[in-house]
């Protein structure tokens, strides 16, 4: 498929209808996808997919339109997408960019990636499968999977930006449920990189199974106020569902608590937050963002003040600053938004060993459900249900379930007293060590 | 959308090396919405989906492929690569396509392409002007629009030849209630297996005072108080702890691996005898509702559960056939990337015999849930968690003050048994359920009940 021919045609179509610039935005990839089950191939899945959004400056607002179908009639995506921008009524000011003088080198694309092939992938898959069923005989293996996929991407306008760059992963992930005397726990694991070399099967398939067999025979407990410490990745699942407040468009439309807080104590001196596209091996590593405006790294919070917020080209006209480089599209279906990139709580210093150690009495959490329904992203509001461990004089004692934890977002960033050595990425690229809080609101029995 | 020849050349390409059994799903979508944020048009966006997936199945061994490059030479050598996964025995006469007739259950009266975009943002306008005018506490509005037009067509190696139009819209209003500190929304998303005669039909207004209504009041409330008690869900989305808690739990995909509670379950008793439960795809014009299901079977309606005895799983081709049972038209996706599983359609609990002024009357202390958020379950364990939206402590019989942060935690498989009170008033609310197959229109439901105990979590 020839895309620089669609960018032609769309081009002169749109120049014809008024458009005063206008910008093509294509995306395609492949992917493959093996799942194991009992030492079968389970499901089998390969996919190529690809398509466009074509946007235009109309009369002052821009309009969209998107389509998979690339050899669609220019003539219908132009005239939607007038459509499109005559219905906008928003006045503040949408751009087409024209471009940054240099971009920088990122290391996103493995070539020896590609020459993986699919019988190694479901070996791995298998291998996968067989180390976490050996490994107790408590283990089922719900399910073994491999995937890997790359993407390409292509923005071009007619102000003079014409960017590209591609990329590839393979990601690996293992469900297991342990079983004993009538009490399961399922519990997952997962791996993403672009270099197998560093993938280690046999470790992941472990830490899932002892993830579950360590959850075997938990108990509620007695509901109050607790010291708790929260697991590096679970932190980061729940830090996940508040980094919208950090986006300036959030901000303006008064979505977010943040409003007026820049160069003010938003957490504790111990917290820090950045977010850097530049990161070697980072999940959202990337030389520019939806709008082609250049990656760099920003401090967000240092020291618990908030230093930034995170900008498009839109939200930064607006307060009249630099954009930060973080004007993403969920797909190219979709308008130019606000998105973070490897978006991190820096790493203190102590283990996760030295912080339990000094608990009298408090709770270890490691796992956390109903993150889509249990917070609200805006009063910053959670209650969520949670497993873990208690802790007692210093040492992790008995697994616990079916207790809720419950906070504001905004308070537990305040009430974070130490941050571990130990930061974790999650699969969506957000980042955190283990946090230790002064008191959540448990509740259980 | 494809020629006969086209798809009969692929179907015998996906099984050219023995595979028992090949599908092909395609479809194109064209979507519309638009949203409105404190009465501002800030996004409208329109676009086409189109694709194609194959699946082939030999044994218990699932294969896939899509694309969206939908010439004939493509697709051929796609339908070969997945090929090439299997060797199987199976030997296939030409195929000959029957088409099904399974006629059009839910009538469109105006299709969205028609609808001017200005009379659709005239619509949304007369709810923000409402949400925002009903308190001064009220500072944030958004409203959104969207619209979707899926034309289907499946065809497998069996002859089945079977096209669809799949016609929906919905709406969602959210109002955000604020003080100097904190901030509450109220929100709500009906939606309909309609065109634009969904919106002539709908008293936006009246949702969007009740949406405002939710924030200030949720903005007013202490924090909800935890610990164990009785817990009275309304109907309509309370029906959402049915298909969390118990519903994702009755679907084959989860059966077939016996990573449900349900397992091996059907003829026990495994609710209470108050509790009789419907999947049901053929209410007209409903959200839920499909005149087919993504692999060709015609909907209808199920009863999972009757006087607390299991009665059926909702069932798709492969999992169904694994643990013995006929497909039952469950069988969704979202799109032609997704391998289609038994999914839910609109499923409730149906009417009891209480009285819904009974059920308050009869409660000394406990949780009134007027509204219910979303949710998520843990298949194996049947754990639960919820969000309530509207919560108000019940004292002495009598609905008192709103509490706000209250998240219900469980297990299905137990509250099943303790709904103590079913009431007569069953309604349906609309949402969109997420799973292996995809985010799918779907709509749950109940009357009024009560369970006898359940785990409360707040900060009060």
């Amino acid at each position: 498929m020839d895309i620089k021919a669609l960018k032609d045609r769309l081009f002169e179509r749109a120049k014809k209808e008024g458009f005063e610039s206008c910008e093509i935005y294509y995306q395609s990839g492949s992917s493959f996808n093996v799942c194991v089950y009992k030492g079968n191939i389970e499901k089998y899945q390969s996919s190529e997919n690809g398509g466009f959004c074509f946007r235009g400056l109309y009369k002052g607002n821009i309009g969209y339109y998107f389509s998979e179908d690339t050899d669609i009639d220019a003539d219908k995506v132009v005239k939607s997408a007038k459509e499109n921008a005559e219905a906008i009524t928003i006045k503040d000011k949408e751009f087409i960019y024209g471009g940054d003088k240099e971009y920088p080198h990122v290391n996103v694309y493995n070539a020896a990636l590609e020459d993986i092939t699919a019988e190694r992938k479901i070996q791995t898959a298998l291998d996968i499968e067989k180390y976490a069923k050996e490994y107790d005989n408590r283990i089922t293996v719900n399910k073994s999977m491999v995937a890997s996929g790359d993407s390409y991407v292509y923005i071009c306008n007619t102000e003079g930006l014409e960017v590209s760059e591609r990329t590839n992963q393979i990601l690996a992930y293992v469900e297991v449920m342990a079983e004993d005397k009538g009490d399961t726990k399922e519990k997952g694991e997962i791996w993403l990189g672009n270099d197998m070399n560093c993938f280690e099967p046999k470790k992941l398939s472990e830490t899932a199974c002892n993830k579950a067999l360590s959850a075997l025979g938990a108990e509620s407990i007695k509901s109050g106020k607790m010291k708790t410490v929260i697991k590096n990745e679970t932190f980061a699942d729940i830090f996940q569902c508040f980094v919208g407040n950090f986006y300036a468009e959030n901000v303006q439309k008064g979505f977010s608590l943040l409003k007026d807080k820049l160069g003010t104590d938003i957490a504790s001196p111990v917290v820090s937050v950045k977010d850097d596209p530049l990161m070697e091996g980072g999940y959202m590593t990337t030389a520019f963002d939806s709008e082609g405006v250049a990656s760099y790294k920003k401090t967000v919070v240092e020291n618990g003040v908030l230093k930034t917020y995170l900008y498009n080209l839109k939200s930064a006209n607006v307060d009249g600053v630099r954009s930060t480089g973080n004007g993403f599209k969920g797909s190219f279906r979709t308008a130019v938004g606000t998105a973070p990139t490897n978006f991190y709580i820096e790493k203190g210093s102590k283990s996760l060993d030295d912080v339990i150690e000094a608990i009298d009495y408090g709770i270890y959490i490691n796992d956390v459900a109903g993150l889509h329904s249990g917070t609200n992203s805006i009063s910053g509001d959670f209650s969520l249900a949670a497993e873990g461990f208690l802790i007692e004089k210093g040492k992790i004692t008995k697994p616990v379930a079916q207790i809720t934890i419950a906070g504001n977002f905004y308070e537990v960033l305040k009430n974070i007293d130490t941050v571990c050595s130990d930061l974790k990425f999650n699969s969506s690229a957000v980042g955190s060590p283990t946090v230790c809080v002064k008191s959540l609101e448990i509740s259980g029995k | 959308m494809l020629s006969e020849k086209t798809v009969r050349d692929v179907l015998t390409a996906a099984v050219s090396t023995g595979a028992g059994f090949a599908e092909l799903f395609a479809e194109n979508n064209s979507k519309n919405n638009i949203g409105i944020t404190n009465g501002i048009v800030e996004r409208a966006n329109s676009g086409t989906n189109r694709g194609c997936g194959i699946r082939i199945i030999n044994k218990e061994r699932v294969i896939y492929v899509y694309t969206n490059n939908m010439t004939y030479n493509n697709l051929i050598r796609i339908a070969r690569e997945g090929a090439a996964a299997v060797k199987g025995d199976t030997k296939h006469d030409i195929i000959v396509f029957n088409r099904l007739d399974s006629g059009n259950a839910h009538p469109i009266i105006s299709m969205p392409d028609t609808i001017e975009k200005k009379k659709i943002i005239d619509f949304l306008m007369r709810g923000h002007s409402r949400a925002s005018a009903y308190d001064s506490l009220i500072t944030q509005t958004g409203l959104s629009y969207l619209d979707s037009v899926q034309d289907v067509l499946i065809a497998n190696t069996e002859g089945l030849w079977a096209e669809d139009r799949r016609v929906r819209t919905r709406i969602s209003v959210s109002a955000v209630a604020s003080n100097e500190s904190e901030k509450q929304t109220g929100y709500f998303g009906p939606g309909a297996l309609q065109g634009f005669e969904f919106c002539e039909n709908t008293d936006i207004e009246a949702i969007a005072e009740e949406a405002s209504r939710c924030a200030v009041t949720m903005l007013k409330a202490d924090n909800c108080p935890s610990g164990k008690m009785p817990v009275v869900m309304d109907n309509g989305f309370g029906g959402v702890i049915f298909h969390e808690a118990c519903g994702h739990g009755l679907e084959a995909a989860a059966i077939s691996k016996k990573a449900s509670v349900f397992t091996d379950k059907l003829g026990e008793k495994i609710a209470s005898e108050k509790v009789t439960a419907i999947d049901d795809g053929t209410i007209p014009n409903m959200w839920g509702s499909i005149n087919i299901d993504d692999e060709g079977t015609p909907s209808r309606k199920n009863v999972l559960i009757e006087k607390g005895i299991l009665k059926s799983y909702m069932t798709d081709r492969y999992n169904g056939g694994i643990i013995g049972m006929a497909p039952t038209g469950n069988s969704r996706r979202e799109s032609y990337k997704l391998v289609p599983v038994s999914r839910m359609t609109n499923t409730y609990i149906a009417a009891g015999t209480d009285k819904k002024e009974d059920i308050i009357a009869n409660t000394e202390y406990g949780l009134y849930a007027k509204y219910m958020g979303g949710g998520s379950v843990n298949p194996a364990s049947g754990d639960f968690n919820f969000a309530v939206n509207e919560a108000y402590i019940i004292r002495n019989g009598k609905i008192c003050e709103p509490v706000r942060g209250a998240t219900l935690i469980g297990k299905g498989s137990v509250v099943l048994k303790n709904i103590d009170m079913v009431s007569d008033n069953v309604a349906l609310a609309e949402g969109m359920c997420g799973a292996s197959s995809g985010s799918i229109p779907v709509c749950v439901g109940q009357p009024m009940l009560r369970v006898q105990n359940i785990t409360v979590g707040g900060r009060g």
